[in-house]
């Protein structure tokens, strides 16, 4: 729900020589509240406060006078410098208070996620304050003046006997009301804070909760985290915005690296190509490429290349009214979405959707729609996972049937070998050995030169982790008699355990499609072959349950 | 739900003091009782006692406050008479958690704690009258023991007053039922005692037996669609039951990467070799395993079962899955009509609109997949996505 990770008020109370003070609240209080409290509903204390009654009671806030306020929220010292948590009924409160002055969010029942983000941003905000007031005294002048009008305010309320709003009247005068407001507005719709308190030190934070929502639901920061510290050097960035909207977005100062990695990412480049292209360490590449994600500028990837293989996503919205329909026809005159998605019913490869007999223009153009379907989650990508799994003992395979040929893609055709792209860079992800992988990834290189004793040994030693049954089948296996492909087999036996697809053991191991497929289709009696997405990067095309 | 759940819930949810606090004529705000002794130290309580004994703004609610690795959670109550000093009755009885713990379910209990008291000191001055309030104190033991251990506490105070408390786990809010949902029993039926449930309920548990879709058991049951929809919400909110999609043999499934998880985990291996062997039979992992990947898209079931006949010979397909559907092992694709051609004239299509599945236009036109397949291949102006 969208309202549960928006705030209901941000509040800034001051508490020193001269008591208690509530600065500024933002939005403010409606000045005839005190005839809608008293139609508010009667609640029975014996009534569980769901976080159903949130919604309703979105101005829930206005219920605390100021007073009380600035009571509840001034805290003692030493509760300063750490995380200020209270709920009352239904209303949240959540802050940083600091030495100097905290800042606070109030919010309704909320995720604990959305809560420790919202004190993350209460503590920038803090510390910058802070480190504003220390070197110019920032605050404490933005306090006399938030105050003085409070107190015009009040004497002309005596005068003249109309109500106001004091906060109304602090809003043009007073800077940091102003960021203060804006932090709210901002809070409430893009989930996305860029300040600049007095005017110098920048503070900007993202909601991730407000920023990663697929199908409805949002992607917990710490699921995004996980992800993110899975990303290999061969997947890809692709960028969600084009590349001259997200280079104005960018602050000024923003360092060169970004700018670079920016202009040469492309979805049909891996992160390795990348840091090469871009001249930056891998390291690098990998920090940045997580920040872009993080905020929602970028997705990861699997490069663009002819074998990958694709499929409609279970919660992509193929509603012929859907506003992405009627983007898909603005960017691609002549076409319509729901035809191109039912391409992708059945999983198919990006060279089976291209029509090699097109002119070329209009191939561009089809990888141009995919590359937006797969920006717009419509699509993932489908990979192929190996499992070892012997029959059981009471078995033998001899006497079964012919086992069933391995089911790698529906269509059943074998993959024809990796070609060069025809579009892009000239580098086919697919070939993958003109990346070099990491030496501590791969195992052992054996020598080559058949039957040595060395390469028998290492093959029995990597054989060793298998039971005495599953060693045996193995070895019965008709291809097992050629001490190549069981040296090939032993080798790789480690990844036969379902979470490591096919291009990731291209990667690791310097081989092309075709030597591991050869290699399955050897022993498939002893496996099992399967294709589904990939659950590390499906993150961002399917929410976790 | 069982005692089981009851207990596990328990130390979820632990709390670690209960508190009694009042303001004092002299003194003013103190902890009168707590259980354990001495649980909460002086800085603690300093820190926070502007949110125990409050304000009169803040009264009667639920106030949560988190100090120093600790949450406490109460409901401040004032009560006003000439007779009390300072014409006013100041108390709060409160409970005391670790900082990390989820303490939405523990909130009624404090509310509902805060009422019986309010009652008991209007009825006979049982907190004013220094002689029963040290009855306090075996109360508050009492209560954090029972909600601690059992999740639930019954105490009679006096003659005319018992306490009743139980903690309430909460729940996510249950899915919308459609009518072409099936209900299949995640747990055991006959663990159930029957007179547990409603009467509807009752009625329509026969018929819940995983294969029949919601408006069958409405028409088998005769309960009308709508009770029917409330009461298997009402069995999915307690995770009783589950949701699947009608079986056929022309549908189409997938593997989830979850399907790895019948590699991984052992207890899933048992737990699925156990649920979907025929009667007096046994199959083996790889079989399983290799039936679950042998669903892919454009694969029917029937397809399957032409080329895995070996592996099924010791296998209920409809079993097999039902418990890959109930473990996310695989999904269904679902075939969505969408129309096409944007015609000025033609009217816009109702159920052809890309947001409705062949489950749900054949649950509500009555037509079976294969007349509504007939009628579609024939019209170009229709595609046809599955997901």
């Amino acid at each position: 729900m969208l309202k549960k990770t928006s705030p209901i008020s941000v509040i800034l109370v001051s508490s020193g020589s001269r008591g208690n003070k509530l600065l500024f609240r933002y939005p403010f209080q409606r000045v005839s509240e005190n005839t809608s409290s008293a139609t508010s509903k009667q609640r029975s204390p014996y009534v569980l406060n769901t976080s159903g009654d949130s919604i309703e009671d979105q101005d829930g806030d206005s219920r605390f006078s100021d007073i009380i306020l600035a009571t509840i929220l001034a805290t003692k010292s030493d509760m300063c410098g750490k995380k200020f948590e209270l709920k009352i009924d239904n209303v949240r409160f959540v802050g940083h208070p600091t030495l100097l002055q905290p800042p606070h969010t109030p919010q309704a029942n909320a995720d604990a996620s959305v809560i420790n983000c919202m004190h993350n941003l209460s503590r920038r905000i803090a510390i910058a304050l802070q480190h504003e007031e220390r070197r110019c005294q920032y605050l404490t002048r933005e306090a006399k003046l938030m105050l003085a009008v409070q107190d015009e305010v009040t004497t002309m309320t005596e005068t003249d006997g109309s109500p106001q709003s004091p906060f109304r009247q602090i809003l043009p005068k007073c800077k940091l009301a102003r960021d203060l407001k804006e932090v709210y507005d901002s809070l409430c719709t893009t989930g996305v804070v860029r300040l600049h308190i007095n005017n110098w030190l920048e503070v900007s934070f993202c909601l991730p909760h407000k920023i990663h929502r697929v199908g409805g639901k949002h992607i917990p920061p710490e699921a995004l985290e996980r992800s993110l510290k899975a990303i290999r050097p061969y997947h890809a960035l692709l960028l969600l915005d084009n590349e001259k909207a997200l280079l104005a977005q960018l602050p000024l100062d923003c360092s060169p690296a970004l700018v670079r990695l920016i202009k040469t990412c492309s979805a049909v480049k891996n992160l390795q190509q990348l840091a090469q292209d871009a001249d930056l360490a891998l390291l690098q590449v990998f920090q940045i490429a997580a920040h872009l994600v993080y905020w929602g500028k970028a997705i990861i990837i699997y490069p663009l290349c002819e074998n990958n293989v694709y499929m409609l996503s279970p919660h992509a919205n193929i509603c012929m009214y859907s506003p992405l329909a009627e983007q898909f026809a603005l960017q691609f005159p002549g076409h319509d979405l729901p035809s191109m998605l039912a391409k992708f019913s059945l999983p198919v490869s990006l060279s089976e959707f291209r029509n090699p007999l097109d002119a070329p223009v209009h191939e561009a153009q089809l990888i141009q729609m995919v590359v937006w379907m797969l920006q717009h989650r419509l699509l993932f990508q489908l990979h192929t996972y190996v499992c070892l799994l012997v029959p059981p003992i009471e078995e033998e395979p001899g006497l079964r049937e012919e086992e069933p040929p391995l089911v790698t893609r529906v269509t059943g055709r074998s993959l024809s070998t990796p070609s060069a792209l025809s579009f892009g860079s000239p580098t086919s992800s697919d070939d993958m050995t003109l990346t070099s992988p990491s030496m501590d990834n791969s195992s052992a290189e054996l020598q080559t030169g058949g039957d040595s004793p060395l390469n028998k040994r290492m093959t029995e030693t990597l054989l060793a982790s298998l039971t005495e049954h599953e060693r045996q089948t193995i070895l019965r296996v008709p291809a097992a008699q050629n001490p190549e492909d069981l040296r090939l087999f032993a080798r790789l036996l480690h990844y036969f355990r379902g979470h490591h697809h096919l291009e990731e053991i291209m990667y690791n191991e310097n081989m092309r499609r075709s030597q591991l497929k050869t290699l399955f289709d050897k022993f498939r009696s002893v496996l099992v072959i399967t294709n589904h997405e990939d659950p590390i990067i499906s993150l961002f095309q399917t929410p976790p349950d | 739900m069982n005692k089981n759940s009851v207990l596990n819930m328990g130390s979820y949810r632990r709390i670690d003091c209960i508190f009694f606090s009042e303001f004092h004529p002299t003194l003013g705000p103190k902890i009168t009782y707590q259980v354990p002794e001495e649980y909460i130290s002086r800085e603690l309580f300093d820190t926070v006692q502007v949110y125990i004994i409050t304000k009169p703004e803040l009264q009667n609610k639920l106030i949560t406050v988190t100090a120093m690795e600790k949450k406490l959670i109460g409901c401040p109550v004032c009560i006003e008479h000439k007779k009390y000093s300072r014409n006013a009755l100041l108390f709060n009885l409160g409970l005391v958690c670790d900082a990390r713990t989820k303490t939405c379910a523990l909130e009624p209990i404090v509310k509902k704690l805060s009422g019986y008291l309010t009652t008991l000191e209007l009825e006979s001055g049982f907190i004013s009258n220094e002689e029963s309030k040290q009855k306090l104190l075996p109360i508050l033991s009492t209560l954090l023991e029972e909600l601690n251990v059992t999740g639930a506490c019954t105490l009679p105070i006096d003659d005319s007053n018992t306490i009743h408390l139980k903690l309430i786990e909460q729940r996510k809010d249950p899915l919308v039922v459609q009518e072409y949902d099936v209900p299949v029993f995640t747990k055991n039926k006959d663990h159930f005692t029957k007179s547990q449930w409603d009467l509807t309920t009752q009625q329509i548990l026969p018929f819940v037996d995983g294969y029949r879709h919601i408006q069958k058991i409405s028409a088998e049951a005769d309960v009308e669609l709508n009770l029917v929809r409330i009461a298997v919400q009402n069995l999915l909110y307690y995770e009783v039951v589950t949701l699947v999609s009608i079986f056929q043999y022309s549908n189409v499934y997938c593997t989830t990467p979850k399907v790895q998880n019948l590699i991984d985990k052992k207890c899933l291996q048992e737990e699925c070799i156990h649920y979907v062997s025929k009667l007096g039979q046994r199959t083996n992992l790889r079989d399983v395993f290799q039936l679950y990947c042998g669903l892919t898209p454009g694969t029917t079931v029937r397809d399957l079962c032409s080329r895995y006949s070996h592996q099924l010979q010791r296998v209920d397909e409809r079993k097999l899955i039902q418990f890959g559907l109930m473990k996310g092992l695989i999904r269904r694709l679902q075939k969505y009509p969408v129309k096409v051609v944007r015609d000025e004239r033609s009217r816009p299509p109702r159920l052809y609109t890309g947001c409705h599945s062949y489950d749900e236009i054949c649950c509500k036109t009555g037509m079976s997949y294969k007349e509504l397949d007939e009628r579609l291949e024939n019209d170009p102006n229709i595609v046809v996505c599955w997901k």
